[in-house]
């Protein structure tokens, strides 16, 4: 039996012992979770921070500094002026030396505001803590905090947190902390959740105060059993708080699988998770609300996990937002080989980066640097041989196999039949395949052609 | 750190498992090793002969077909071989060389290659075969032992010298009791086809390819599940007890072949779960039926190839409700 068998056989064996909540279909992917070990370690001296103006779902914002400005941690950088969107702060002191536009990792030309650290960690004057009484907040002023503290989704998502409180106003009635960090390698919430649960526990209670909410559940897998162990004992005894234990699985962190998993409750196609009235936060965007109210603090840093077979020194580093890959990598002692495959986010759904200079920003949980011994999937030569592995792997329950055909000889009208708009492009199908068919990339290929589609109809019917 | 070497920028995922249609073609190899070693042990070392005139006329096939269509040639994915290794399992030990290659021809080049190669044939290539050469050369294939087995393997017992109507099914068909017994029939110590004697070693293969994830349970349990159901509460001799017959049923003939390592085939065998149950029941169903009312003693292999047919309605029908799904209501225009 290989690791990965064992490891089946464990969660098997820990779903029926302890039943651990879950869902149907998923895959295990070993969880190399090398550095779930190690404490975070902290790097605040970046010589340079490369702050891009879109960092999360919406509106990018407008820098509101100016080259050769003087800029203070926590100050506010870049607004938004209309529409969806959180302002970006600065997340070091010292000069702005230039904004100028780059590709981000979409391809899309994004304007990075960057700055020379002068190492003073001044901190800004805007920096206030949130000076009212905690027992009497509004659920307006909550999300008004979040909101100036440009607080986003962190766990990959990069919706802004503010309107996700928004959205769910009086339709919650649960309220989800995902600790469960499914992605293979990652263990920033993992670390999060061992060396400072009292940020998490403290920002879930400001978001449950603010849906009026007694009771929060924290998800967490039970590969953590350390972390369960600890959250446990923290809310011993006090009754907002229950700790739920999940199978360990992949996408076991996925919204939708997460509140099936602890609810019931499917999510219908198209809707969100106040629909089925639930409301779900990652662990890190509860620390960062606990730290904007307490200490008046914006998202300005992040836990990144650095890891990949090329790290000399793999481990959970704390640092500003805007670092750059390139000396976040340096900091874990270099690469000991060429790299040829550079991810930001987890290796299932993480963005393949072509600029080692790229930033940190506020989605990125990962930084994981590979040699030639990741291959892009497609690389190889494909054909399905009817396994129907990437149906049982599928969380959506759909059929992968005959989406991705009809997807490769253009059928997208049967792809359409098939629910591929149902895709949440997860990877697992693609992960499972030994046909090596790229499925999620076909799919995501048959998506984008029906949203085109759908577009020039609702343009032609005008 | 890198000089100026290029990376990767591949969409996600960006990993992948490590089981690849090699892998599993390897596995379904090494499922059927004990099965074969039994048949060297009981019919001597012609079966080895057979075999591999039958796995090399296979790879072969599929090698000079590519080659010559200038399709990419893919003989190393191991499906050829896995193809070739079932043809020969399904012949008996005396067939004249020439035969398994035939039935490599048309296994490969008209099953399979002719309809789009690994993943497309419709139908299973190696029951295609056997079926096609019992048809068309039915006295090649009806000698089921020969004095050779005698030669070659001391567990020879009273089978002997025997031909075609001897084998316990055939036995079984004519509502007499064979004359072997259910714990012989079960370790594999009758007259047969190469790999399809020992139940035994039969499950055992299975289990391993069950164990390595290469197949699952649904298909075998339904298959065998029906048959041993339908002949239970329908025995057709009286002569023996139920469970007896039951017994005899299950060990004789293709079926445990057929249940773990034919219907089993990825490529004509339905991909969901519900419908990998409907396909095993319908194979089991047909199986009997031919089994007690058809022309031949043996009915697997037709069973099979009808349940191959209806692969494609199968999954159509049990494709499963997506997460979340919302009934479609009427499109009011
Ligand atoms: S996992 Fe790959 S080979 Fe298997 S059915 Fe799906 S697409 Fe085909
Ligand atoms: S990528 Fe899409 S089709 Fe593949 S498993 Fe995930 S949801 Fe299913």
């Amino acid at each position: 039996m290989n690791k990965n068998d064992i490891m089946c056989c464990k969660t098997f064996i820990s779903e029926v012992e302890a039943l651990a909540l879950t869902f149907r279909g998923g895959v295990h992917v070993p969880e190399e979770k090398n550095t779930e070990g190690k404490a975070v370690r902290l790097f605040d001296s970046p010589k340079t921070v490369s702050i891009p103006m879109s960092q999360h779902i919406g509106a990018p914002c407008i820098p509101i500094v100016k080259k050769g400005d003087t800029v203070d941690m926590g100050q506010i950088i870049g607004e938004v002026k209309a529409g969806l969107g959180c302002p970006v702060h600065a997340s070091v002191s010292g000069t702005v030396i230039a904004i100028e536009e780059k590709r981000n990792s979409m391809g899309m030309a994004v304007q990075n505001v960057i700055i020379e650290n002068d190492g003073e960690n001044r901190i800004s004057p805007e920096v206030r803590p949130y000076e009212g009484s905690f027992e009497e907040l509004t659920f307006e002023e909550v999300v008004e905090v979040v909101r100036r503290a440009g607080i986003s989704g962190m766990g990959g998502a990069t919706f802004p947190t503010y309107a996700k409180i928004q959205s769910a106003k009086d339709k919650v009635d649960t309220l989800i902390v995902n600790c469960a960090e499914c992605e293979p390698y990652i263990t920033a919430n993992h670390r999060l959740l061992l060396e400072e649960p009292d940020t998490v526990i403290g920002g879930m209670k400001i978001l449950l105060r603010a849906f009026g909410l007694r009771v929060g559940d924290i998800a967490i897998e039970d590969n953590k059993p350390d972390a369960v162990k600890l959250i446990r004992e923290k809310v011993k005894g006090s009754d907002f708080a229950e700790v739920k234990v999940l199978a360990t699985k992949y996408p076991q962190g996925d919204e939708r699988q997460l509140i099936y998993a602890i609810t019931g409750k499917e999510i219908p196609a198209g809707k969100l998770p106040a629909d089925v009235g639930c409301v779900v936060f990652n662990a890190e965007t509860c620390a960062s609300v606990y730290r904007a109210f307490v200490y008046g603090m914006p998202l300005i840093k992040r836990i990144v996990t650095v890891d990949g077979d090329c790290i000399a020194d793999p481990c959970s580093v704390k640092c500003p937002i805007g670092t750059s890959y390139r000396e976040l990598i340096d900091f874990c002692g270099g690469c000991t080989k060429e790299y040829r495959y550079i991810v930001n986010g987890g290796p299932m759904m993480g963005a393949a980066q072509w600029d080692i200079d790229a930033p940190v920003t506020k989605g990125t949980s990962a930084v994981l640097v590979f040699s030639e011994k990741v291959k892009p999937v497609y690389e190889q030569p494909s054909a399905c041989i009817r396994c129907g592995r990437c149906v049982r792997a599928c969380q959506m329950r759909l059929m992968p196999n005959y989406i991705a055909t009809f997807s490769r000889e253009g059928k997208y009208d049967l792809c359409e039949q098939y629910d591929v708009m149902s895709c949440v492009e997860c990877g697992a199908c693609t992960y499972v395949c030994p046909g090596s068919v790229p499925i999620t990339q076909l799919n995501r290929a048959a998506k984008a052609k029906i949203n085109e589609k759908r577009k020039l109809m609702k343009g032609g019917a005008k | 750190m890198n000089g100026d070497k290029l990376v990767w920028v591949a969409p996600a995922p960006h990993v992948k498992h490590n089981d690849n249609s090699r892998t599993i073609m390897l596995d379904v190899v090494i499922a059927m090793v004990p099965a074969l070693v039994w048949a060297v042990y009981m019919f001597g070392f012609r079966v080895l002969s057979v075999l591999a005139v039958s796995v090399a006329s296979s790879v072969i096939f599929e090698f000079l077909f590519q080659k010559i269509l200038r399709r990419p040639v893919t003989v190393l994915d191991f499906s050829a071989v896995v193809t070739g290794m079932l043809i020969a399992f399904n012949l008996p030990a005396s067939v004249s060389l020439w035969v398994p290659v035939m039935g490599s021809f048309f296994a490969i080049v008209i099953v399979k290659q002719l309809f789009g190669g690994i993943g497309k044939n419709v139908v299973n290539p190696a029951l295609a075969a056997r079926v096609f050469l019992f048809t068309a050369w039915p006295s090649e294939i009806g000698g089921y032992v020969e004095p050779l087995s005698e030669k070659l393997s001391p567990l020879t017992v009273n089978a002997g010298d025997i031909v075609a109507s001897a084998t316990p099914l055939a036995s079984l068909k004519l509502g007499e009791t064979p004359d072997v017994s259910i714990f012989d029939l079960f370790i594999g110590n009758m007259p047969g086809c190469i790999g399809e004697v020992s139940a035994l070693l039969i499950l055992i293969g299975g289990i391993y390819l069950l164990l390595r994830r290469v197949i699952t349970w649904h298909i075998p349990v339904s298959f065998l599940g029906t048959v041993a159901v339908l002949c239970f509460l329908f025995p057709q001799t009286q002569s023996v007890q139920a469970y007896e017959f039951m017994f005899m049923e299950l060990f004789s003939g293709g079926l445990m072949l057929g249940a773990v390592f034919m219907a089993t085939d990825y490529a004509t065998s339905p991909v969901t779960s519900s419908g990998r149950v409907i396909y095993g029941i319908g194979c089991g169903a047909i199986t009997v039926f031919i089994r007690y009312f058809g022309g031949y003693s043996e009915g697997v292999s037709f069973a099979i190839l009808i349940m191959n047919l209806l692969v494609w309605y199968i999954d159509k029908a049990t494709r499963p409700k997506p997460f979340g799904y919302i009934p479609k209501k009427k499109e009011v225009k």
